[in-house]
């Protein structure tokens, strides 16, 4: 993330790239790797579930402002992940969050997880937020 | 201790480590790196849905064994709270636990706490659909 915001090092450690940042909505893509695999030679979950986190906690903070949200950080308390179809070494992952409603001291966004150019749903994902309070 | 990097590319590309694998039990634990965080500097959600996520994978794993390999097993559904915020520094030990493992699902549950003080960092529940069970 550049304009976007501030960087996060754990989306770089593992291979993942903003494509889309506006208001209300965050487009992240990720190339899988074998790397990326877990002992069934297949996407591991965790890649799915670090994206959709990052991609909705991104989204949250398109709307609540790069600003606000320093001062008074917003953090992930509940994830409900589905995972639907498998995905493999060579496959372009894209994940599209968007917020489903950002209130005073909670928020809910969502994230769906596809492959480059297909509709089928790999993975999607309900995330709730709390808003920290300003920092001490 | 069984090599993590041949076991499970991905969770060993974050760093994790296998500590015990028996039947239906498996812990895991990571030593949280600057490298694990999020643009607020805490850790990245994605890092303990990794986790807890390869914890139960292995515990079926360990009680499935070469069945496991003929017929694969993936998570289709997780739910996991985060209870507390960890940070650079801190170690992170996750054991996952099989509940129940039926013809063509499993159900297991993961928790993740900081290995100084046991504090609970993050629980799951993690359903597992099993590749050419009954029913399929």
């Amino acid at each position: 993330m550049t304009e976007q915001g501030e960087r996060s090092p754990f989306l770089d450690l593992i291979g993942g790239q903003v494509e889309e940042w506006r208001e209300g909505y965050v487009r992240m893509a990720l190339a899988l790797m074998p790397h990326h695999t877990n002992p069934h030679g297949v996407m591991h979950g965790g890649v799915i579930t670090s994206l959709m986190d990052e991609a909705v906690g991104g989204v949250i903070a398109s709307v609540r402002g790069i600003d606000v949200m320093k001062a008074a950080p917003h953090a992930t308390v509940e994830m409900n992940a589905s995972f639907m179809a498998g995905a493999r070494p060579g496959d372009e992952i894209v994940v599209e969050a968007r917020v489903l409603r950002l209130g005073k001291t909670v928020a809910f966004a969502e994230a769906e997880a596809r492959r480059r150019g297909e509709d089928e749903l790999i993975a999607k994902g309900r995330f709730t937020f709390v808003i920290v309070g300003p920092r001490q | 201790m069984m090599d993590e990097r041949r076991r499970s590319p991905f969770s060993a590309f974050i760093g994790t480590e296998m500590e015990e694998m028996r039947d239906g039990y498996v812990r895991l634990s990571l030593r949280l790196g600057p490298q694990h965080t999020n643009p607020n500097g805490v850790m990245h959600g994605g890092v303990v849905t990794t986790m807890m996520d390869s914890a139960l994978g292995a515990a079926l794993s360990s009680v499935r064994g070469d069945d496991a390999r003929r017929n694969p097993h993936a998570t289709i559904e997780m739910n996991a709270s985060f209870l507390s915020p960890a940070f650079p520094g801190d170690e992170i030990v996750v054991e996952g636990r099989l509940l129940r493992l039926g013809g063509s699902v499993a159900f297991g549950e993961a928790e993740a706490r900081r290995r100084s003080d046991e504090r609970l960092i993050a629980k799951a529940r993690l359903t597992f659909a099993i590749a050419g069970g009954r029913g399929q």
